[in-house]
């Protein structure tokens, strides 16, 4: 097997680990912190997914900065030598949106608790689940 | 030709102004107190205006209107779609932003806090639905959807005596599942064809693997369906409904169920090529309206049958949009406005009758049409409409469900809609029953709605009659909008006309 194969095995491997353990959190926990951390590892593994499919094997980050371009010389063929940017532009993205998913969701357990003074879902049953 | 670039009508603006103004609130708080409920006024009036304008232009010359974002043509680029259909859509969901202000407008007069709170929030979900809809990007479609997403967790936590924070708290579990699949969507599609331009998808679609086209199709239906309330990822939708304040019930029924929905079809009808797309959108929507309806039957909370009431319409929308005929998507768009606007008005006379009641039974608000004579009397113009009478404009939308069934030789179905018509006319003449004919218990002396509301309610009113009486006001916009979602290569060649 060469250095690629088991680098991209690792890194798949890995992402979905992360979506399978985030997964395993949200369904078995019963306590809200637990539920919001597995939220943010599934997350963390489609992120970590996205940027695996975005890397191509022996470049470089898709920055157009003096040295690449000294390197390179045209922008042509710099670009030749980068790894695919789209998929870092919607991790970017995808990051914030999970940061601020994470802030509401521990926001609403500060209310949960204060209301309930519990972390456990199980105690919190006044709606229908 | 193409208008792109008018800087006083085009289509940024739907996304662009909430999305500033929202930021802009708490300085201009600060400047003056009312400001907060005038600013958002003023900008909401504006968009249904450009809305209309906009969508007569596209209406008279035929050509739908694309902008490209900072001047990156797509597929590179983002582009922003607003065609018969989208635009039709996007002039719904902005007159009935302008309405819910309307009706907001005195909204926590003396909480000055929670008003500015409730008065951001709904620029953004508003921003957020518009944005779903208009938007030709799938990964563009995802950002407006976490949008709609966060500040509707945001609103249904709004009050903190309610189990609100519980409610938030589900439907952000959820609706991180959601956000989950459409990733995981994006991404299958992504590496198997590079561009995540809907109209690129769309014409490359046949180059995919049809495995990973089958995966990616069910992850992306599944996650725009919880956002449309569809059978079963809809357990969210009551509590929320019902733990949100009252105007929020009419903003997640006419927006964000609405751009949902429009998500499914767009899926369904333009980016996949699947034949069996819309047999599963028939299986779902059966589903969705026969669960929907049985469980609205035993509801004992008026907000919460209203609710369910809303799934069902929802899950009736998907079947006429799922014969992939015509007159079905003709009859399919009829429904969403008339939906729009006919839950917005049940749920704004409705948040009245329940507003003093501590617990929102619906045995709270016996004998109420006394107190209220005009509220009650909009509830029962809202209750007429939706089950279907005549001159209303709900008759309209379900006489021509009934009549694509009929083209389809579908007699079972019609069966099935005239008895879920039955049904909903129980439950729905059950409370008009209490509200009318019950003896006032004396117990809750409910407030009378305030002068804006009431204008709102009325306008709503007068609205769903106009329609109901002229339907012709609407169908020529109907009639356009059903031929450009069913025509996919027009919707491709204009995207990449410009």
């Amino acid at each position: 097997m060469s250095n690629l194969q088991i680098l991209q095995i690792t890194f798949y491997g890995a992402a979905i680990l992360l979506i399978a353990i985030g997964l395993y959190a949200v369904v078995t926990k019963r306590n809200l912190i637990k539920i919001v951390l597995g939220l943010s590892i599934m997350d963390s593994g489609v992120n970590l997914l996205f940027i695996t499919v975005g890397y191509i094997s022996h470049k470089t980050a898709p920055i157009f900065s003096p040295s690449v371009m000294a390197k390179y010389k045209t922008i042509h063929a710099a670009a030749q030598a980068m790894v695919d940017p789209v998929p870092q532009a919607l991790v970017l993205t995808a990051i914030v949106i999970g940061f601020g998913v994470t802030a509401v969701a521990l926001a609403l357990v500060v209310r949960l608790y204060r209301h309930h003074n519990t972390t456990n879902i199980d105690e919190i049953r006044n709606l229908k689940w | 030709m193409v208008a792109t670039n008018h800087i006083l009508v085009t289509p940024i603006y739907f996304i662009a102004l909430p999305l500033f103004f929202a930021f802009l609130l708490p300085l201009l708080g600060k400047i003056y107190k009312s400001f907060i409920r005038i600013v958002p006024g003023l900008m909401f009036a504006y968009l249904a205006w450009m809305a209309v304008v906009l969508l007569l232009y596209v209406y008279k010359t035929g050509n739908p209107v694309i902008v490209k974002i900072a001047g990156w043509a797509p597929p590179i680029g983002i582009d922003l779609v607003f065609d018969q259909f989208t635009g039709f859509i996007a002039t719904v969901i902005a007159i009935l932003g302008f309405l819910v202000w309307m009706y907001s407008y005195l909204f926590k007069k003396v909480e000055f806090d929670n008003a500015l709170k409730y008065f951001l929030l709904l620029m953004l979900i508003y921003a957020g639905s518009i944005g779903v809809v208009i938007t030709g990007d799938l990964f563009n479609q995802f950002v407006f959807l976490e949008i709609t997403g966060i500040s509707a967790y945001a609103l249904t936590a709004f009050y903190r005596g309610r189990d609100g924070a519980e409610a938030a708290f589900k439907y952000l579990l959820i609706g991180s599942f959601a956000s989950t699949f459409v990733l995981l969507g994006i991404l299958l599609i992504y590496t198997q064809l590079g561009t995540l331009n809907m109209a690129d998808i769309a014409r490359n679609i046949d180059k995919m693997d049809p495995t990973i086209k089958v995966i990616a199709f069910i992850l992306l239906f599944t996650g725009f369906g919880i956002e449309a309330e569809m059978f079963p990822l809809n357990g969210w939708a009551p509590d929320a409904y019902s733990q949100s304040p009252g105007p929020i019930g009419a903003v997640f029924a006419s927006m964000t169920s609405k751009a949902g929905l429009y998500a499914l079809i767009r899926l369904s009808f333009t980016i996949f090529d699947f034949s069996s797309a819309n047999e599963l959108l028939f299986i779902m929507g059966i589903l969705t309206l026969v669960f929907a309806e049985g469980i609205a039957l035993r509801q004992e909370k008026i907000k919460r049958m209203l609710a369910y009431s809303s799934i069902g319409q929802i899950g009736l929308i998907m079947i006429a949009f799922s014969f992939n005929t015509y007159l079905g998507v003709f009859a399919g768009i009829f429904l969403m406005l008339n939906h729009a606007l006919v839950k917005s008005l049940l749920f704004f006379s409705a948040s009245f009758l329940a507003y003093n009641s501590p617990h929102k039974y619906i045995k709270d608000i016996q004998g109420f049409a006394r107190y209220m004579p005009v509220t009650a009397l909009m509830f029962g113009i809202g209750v007429f409409a939706i089950i279907g009478f005549p001159p209303f404009s709900g008759f309209w939308s379900k006489f021509y469900l009934l009549s694509a069934m009929a083209e389809k030789n579908f007699v079972i179905l019609i069966i099935l809609v005239l008895s879920v018509s039955l049904i909903e006319l129980v439950y729905y003449f059950r409370v008009l029953h209490k509200l009318y004919f019950a003896e006032p218990t004396g117990e809750y002396q409910p407030h009378t709605p305030r002068w804006n509301a009431m204008l709102a309610m009325v306008l709503l009113a007068l609205i769903i009659i106009a329609i109901g009486v002229y339907p012709d006001l609407v169908t020529g916009f109907i009639g356009k909008a059903a031929h450009a979602i069913m025509d996919k290569t027009t919707y491709i060649n204009s995207v990449f006309s410009i």
